[in-house]
C-alpha cells in the first residue's frame, strides 16, 4: 500500500484536445476536428482499424508529432509547443523501444538519472516498479535475454518509475501472442489500480478497449465516431461503423425496410418482418417509413422452432465450436448471418456442433434491435 | 531407403565442407602471404634482397631492426607517434561526426533534407587528388603546413562513412527509441551520445578500423604538407627510406620498417574487432 502511494501521482492531470488537427506533409489529413477532455486519473481507450489516427492523436499529446491546428493542454497549460521531455508525460511502445545496450535497471533507471535524481531514490523507485512488474530477478539482465512479455513489463516499468502526469500506452499488447495478451492486459487493468494515473491507450483491438477503459473513444478515417463508456458504445453505437467495430463476432447488419403499422414498427428483411419494441419505437428519431440499416447482435439472434411471419431461415455454412458456445454463420439470400449460440441452449445432439447444411429458423428480438438510417449512417433510436 | 538417403546427404555435405573450407584456406592463405613476405623480407640483407626471391627466413631481422631504429635520416618512434596521432584523431573525428551527420539526416525531418543529401554524396565522386592543389594552397596560404589540424580535420567531411553510417542506422535504429529517449526527458544531443552511438558500436569499430588504416596509409597529403623532420609520419619516412641515395639504400632496412608500421594498424584491428561481431541491437525491439 506504501509502495501504490509512494507511486501516485498527486498533480490534476486532465488532458484536453480542442478542434486538433493533424495534415501531414502532401496534405495527408491523420486527424479531424478532434475534441476530446480526458479527466483525471481516467482510463480512455482510442480504437479503431489502422490508419485511423489514433497513434497520431497519442503521438501528438506526446509531443511526437506536431500539431498542425488546434490546442492541447494538459493540466491548465497548453502543451502543443512544448518538447516531449517538459510534459511530463511517459509512454510505452508497441516495438518495447527498450534500449538494447543497457541493462533492465539501467533502462528503468535512465529516466531518472537524467533528472539528477539521487542514487537511492533511482534504486528505491526501480525496485518497488520491479517488484509491482515482477520482474525483479531480470534486473540485470539486456533486452535481449527476455522474452516478448518481459520486454513488455520492462518497458512499463520505465514508465512507471517516473510517476507521470499521463501514461500513454501505444499498442502495448500486439506484439504479445493471445495467452500473453489476455494476462498482461489484466496486469495493466491492476496496474492502472495501483498507480492511478492518467492513462490514454491506444489499440485496434476492441476487447482490450471495452475490458480496460474507462471510456473508449472510437475512431476512422481521422474522425471520432463515438465518445462513451464501453456499455454505452455497445448498447448504443452512434453509427454503422461502430456498430460493426465493437462486439465480437461483430454486429449482423442488413438493408431493410421500417413500415409503420397501427401506430406500431416493424423491420422487413428478406421477407421477414420484425415489430420493434414499444420501448425502441418510443425512442425512434424518425416517423417516416423508408429504408433502414437494420443491425443485430449475434447472441441477440433467437433461434425458433418453427417458421413464422416474423422467422428467417437459413441453412448453416460453418459451425465454429468455441467450447461453451457455438458460431453459426449462415447464409440466407446473399446474406451472411451470424449466430452465438450457448451449447447448453442447444439439443444435445448438437452440442458438438451443428452440422452444415441444417436449415435453421430464427428471429430478431425488437428489444434488441438498432436501426440505422440509410443514408447518415446514424442510429435512429435515441438513448 | 531412408538410411541409403541419410548416408548420400551425409556424403554431400561432406564434400561441400572440404570445397568451401578448400577455398577458404586458400583466400586465406593468399591474404596472409603478403605478410609472410614482408617478415621473410624483413629478415634478409639488402644483398639477399638484390639476389632475387626467397621464402625462407634469414638472420638479418635484428640487425635491419637495429639499422633502421639507429638510421639517422629517419626517426622511428616520432614518426609512429606523428601518425598515431594523426590516425587516431582523424579515425575519432571522422567516425564520430559522420555518426552525427548521419544520425541527423536519418532521424529528423526537415526542409532541404533530400539535397543535403544528395550534395554528401555528390561530394562522395570527387578524388582527392582533383582538390589537392587547392587544398595545399588554401593551407600554404592559411600557414598551415607542416601542422597536423589539416590532416585531422577534413576527416570530419567524410560522405563514404557518412553513407556507411546512414545504411547502418536505417538497418538498426528504430524511431521508437529514440521517441522513447525523447520521453524520458533525454535532449537532442544527449540521446545521441548516450543512444544512439552505443547501439551504433559495430558500425563505429568497423569505421574506426577503416579510417584508422586509411589515415595511417595516407601519403600522398601528409607528403605535400608536412616537410619538418619531426612532424613526419609512417608513409613519409618509409619513402624517404626507399629514395635513400645508392650508397645509404637497404631495403632490408625499408621492410622492417614496413613490418613495424603495421604492427600498430594490428594492435588497434584486434582491439576493435570483437565489437565488430557483436550484434549489440539484438532484442532492443520485436524482430
Amino acid at each position: 500500500m506504501a509502495k501504490a502511494a509512494l507511486l501516485r501521482s498527486h498533480r490534476m492531470a486532465y488532458v484536453t484536445l480542442k478542434n486538433v488537427k493533424k495534415i501531414y506533409p502532401g496534405k495527408v489529413v491523420a486527424v479531424q476536428d478532434f475534441n476530446l477532455e480526458i479527466r483525471d486519473k481516467e482510463f480512455v481507450v482510442l480504437v479503431g482499424p489502422s490508419g485511423c489516427g489514433k497513434s497520431t492523436t497519442l503521438r501528438m499529446i506526446a509531443g511526437l508529432e506536431d500539431i498542425t491546428e488546434g490546442d492541447l493542454f494538459i493540466g491548465e497549460e497548453r502543451m502543443n509547443d512544448v518538447a516531449p521531455k517538459d510534459r511530463d508525460i511517459a509512454m510505452v511502445f508497441q516495438n518495447y523501444a527498450l534500449y538494447p545496450h543497457m541493462t533492465v535497471y539501467e533502462n528503468m533507471a535512465f529516466a531518472l538519472k537524467l533528472r539528477r535524481a539521487p542514487k537511492a531514490e533511482i534504486d528505491k523507485k526501480v525496485r518497488e516498479a520491479a517488484e509491482i512488474l515482477d520482474i525483479t530477478s531480470y534486473l540485470d539482465r539486456k533486452p535481449k535475454a527476455l522474452s516478448g512479455g518481459q520486454r513488455q513489463r520492462v518497458a512499463i516499468g520505465r514508465a512507471i518509475v517516473r510517476e507521470p502526469q499521463v501514461f500513454l500506452m501505444d499498442e502495448p499488447l500486439s506484439n504479445l501472442d493471445a495467452k500473453l495478451r489476455n494476462q498482461m492486459r489484466a496486469e495493466i487493468i491492476k496496474l492502472r489500480h495501483r498507480i492511478d494515473t492518467t492513462f490514454v491507450y491506444v489499440t485496434h483491438d476492441q476487447t482490450e478497449a471495452m475490458t480496460l477503459g474507462d471510456r473508449i473513444v472510437i475512431m476512422k478515417d481521422g474522425f471520432i465516431q463515438q465518445i462513451g463508456t464501453p456499455q454505452e458504445v455497445f448498447n448504443h453505437p452512434a453509427n454503422v461503423f461502430v456498430a460493426g467495430f465493437i462486439g465480437s463476432p461483430q454486429m449482423n447488419l442488413f438493408d431493410a425496410q421500417l413500415r409503420k403499422d397501427d401506430e406500431k414498427y416493424f423491420v422487413e428483411v428478406a421477407g421477414a418482418s420484425f415489430a420493434l419494441s414499444e420501448r425502441i419505437a418510443a425512442k425512434l428519431r424518425r416517423d417516416s417509413e423508408g429504408e433502414v440499416i437494420v443491425g443485430i447482435r449475434p447472441e441477440h439472434i433467437r433461434i425458433c422452432a418453427q417458421e413464422g411471419d416474423d422467422t428467417m431461415s437459413a441453412a448453416v455454412e460453418v459451425s465454429e465450436m468455441m467450447g461453451s458456445e457455438i458460431h453459426l454463420h449462415l447464409r440466407a439470400q446473399d446474406k451472411e448471418i451470424v449466430l452465438r449460440v450457448n451449447t447448453t441452449e442447444l439439443p444435445e445432439a448438437y452440442r458438438a456442433g451443428i452440422p452444415y447444411g441444417t436449415q435453421l429458423h430464427f428471429t430478431f428480438p425488437g428489444d434488441l434491435l438498432h436501426l440505422f438510417d440509410k443514408e447518415s449512417q446514424k442510429n435512429l433510436i435515441g438513448e | 531407403m531412408i538410411q541409403r538417403k541419410n548416408a548420400a546427404g551425409r556424403i554431400h555435405l561432406l564434400v561441400a565442407r572440404v570445397v568451401v573450407y578448400t577455398i577458404l584456406i586458400f583466400l586465406s592463405a593468399l591474404c596472409l602471404f603478403s605478410f609472410y613476405l614482408l617478415i621473410v623480407n624483413a629478415s634478409r640483407s639488402n644483398a639477399q634482397l638484390q639476389a632475387g626471391f626467397s621464402l625462407l627466413p634469414q638472420g638479418n631481422f635484428f640487425t635491419n631492426l637495429k639499422n633502421a631504429w639507429n638510421d639517422a635520416s629517419i626517426n622511428i618512434p616520432r614518426g609512429v607517434l606523428n601518425s598515431f596521432l594523426v590516425a587516431g584523431l582523424t579515425a575519432v573525428l571522422t567516425t564520430y561526426f559522420s555518426a552525427l551527420t548521419a544520425y541527423g539526416i536519418h532521424a529528423y525531418t526537415f526542409r532541404g533534407k533530400k539535397a543535403v543529401f544528395t550534395c554528401i554524396m555528390a561530394v562522395m565522386m570527387i578524388p582527392p587528388q582533383v582538390s589537392a592543389v587547392g587544398f595545399v594552397q588554401l593551407m600554404t596560404k592559411l600557414g598551415m603546413t607542416n601542422s597536423f589540424l589539416p590532416l585531422i580535420l577534413p576527416g570530419i567531411a567524410a560522405p563514404v562513412v557518412f553513407f556507411y553510417m546512414k545504411q547502418y542506422l536505417e538497418s538498426v535504429l528504430p524511431m521508437e527509441i529514440v521517441e522513447a529517449a525523447r520521453c524520458d526527458g533525454s535532449s537532442e544531443f544527449s540521446t545521441f551520445n548516450r543512444i544512439v552511438l552505443p547501439i551504433m558500436k559495430p558500425a563505429l569499430a568497423v569505421q574506426l578500423i577503416f579510417s584508422f588504416v586509411a589515415s595511417w596509409n595516407n601519403y600522398f597529403i601528409p607528403a605535400l604538407l608536412l616537410d619538418k623532420a619531426e612532424m613526419k609520419t609512417v608513409p613519409i619516412m618509409i619513402a624517404q627510406l626507399r629514395s635513400a641515395d645508392y650508397s645509404k639504400f637497404d631495403m632490408g632496412k625499408v621492410y622492417m620498417f614496413i613490418l613495424l608500421a603495421i604492427l600498430p594498424v594490428l594492435i588497434v584491428y584486434i582491439f576493435l574487432s570483437r565489437s565488430i561481431i557483436k550484434g549489440v541491437t539484438a532484442g532492443s525491439v520485436k524482430g
